[in-house]
C-alpha cells in the first residue's frame, strides 16, 4: 500500500486553470464534490478525502486515486508515494505546475487584453505580455 | 507600453513575473491579479519604477485666445 502525501507548498489557486492544466496533461476526467473519498489501487478506501479527484482507472493499473483538497488558499495535491515516483517519470507535479503557470499567463493576457510572445531560452520558458 | 515578463522553469513549474513600464501603484493591479491566480508570492519587491511618479505635462492655454 502506498502512502498518500499532501503537498502543502504546492497550491493551485484557481480551479478552472487547474482543470485546464490537468486536461493538458491528459486527465480530462476529474470528479468534483465535497470530501470525496480516495481509493488505493486495490480499491481500498483511504482516510484522505479531496474536492477534485482523478480516479485511478484514468491514471494507470497500479496507480491510486489522485486528489486535490480545497483550502482557503487554493487546491493542494494529494498524491500517493507510488504515483509521485512514477507519474510522468516522477515529474508529475512539476509538469502540472508548468501547465498551470502557462494557463496563468494566458489568463493574465486575456484579462489585460494584451498580446503574448513566447520563447524558450535554455531550459526556461519566457513569455512577454504587452498590454 | 507596459509589459509583464514571465519566466517559467519547467524543472519545477515555478513562475516568476516582472512588471515593466508601469509607474507607481498602477503596478498593484497586476500584482493583485497575480495573487488571485497564483496566491501569495514567495517574495515580492517593488522596482524603482514603482516609486516613480507619473508625470503629466500641464497644458496651459494662452490668455485671450480661444
Amino acid at each position: 500500500m502506498s502512502k498518500y502525501l499532501v503537498f502543502d507548498d504546492v497550491i493551485f489557486r484557481n480551479r478552472a486553470l487547474l482543470l485546464a492544466a490537468l486536461k493538458d496533461l491528459g486527465y480530462p476526467e476529474v470528479e468534483s464534490g465535497d470530501h470525496l473519498p480516495l481509493y488505493g489501487y486495490q480499491g481500498d478506501r483511504r482516510p484522505q478525502t479531496a474536492e477534485l479527484v482523478i480516479r485511478r482507472q484514468h491514471i494507470g493499473p497500479a496507480s491510486n486515486d489522485l486528489g486535490f483538497r480545497c483550502t482557503p488558499d487554493g487546491y493542494l495535491p494529494i498524491v500517493s508515494e507510488y504515483d509521485v515516483r512514477t507519474l510522468a517519470g516522477g515529474h508529475f507535479l512539476a509538469k502540472l505546475r508548468t501547465a498551470y503557470s502557462e494557463h496563468v499567463v494566458q489568463e493574465v493576457t486575456r484579462r489585460l487584453h494584451g498580446t503574448a510572445r513566447r520563447t524558450v531560452e535554455g531550459s526556461l520558458i519566457k513569455i512577454t505580455v504587452r498590454y | 507600453m507596459p509589459e509583464i515578463a514571465f519566466t517559467i522553469d519547467p524543472a519545477t513549474g515555478k513562475l516568476e513575473l516582472h512588471v515593466k513600464g508601469v509607474r507607481g501603484p498602477a503596478c498593484d493591479d497586476v500584482a493583485k491579479l497575480a495573487r488571485e491566480l497564483l496566491g501569495e508570492p514567495g517574495r515580492a519587491h517593488n522596482t524603482p519604477e514603482y516609486y516613480a511618479r507619473s508625470w503629466v505635462q500641464p497644458r496651459v492655454r494662452p490668455k485671450g485666445r480661444r
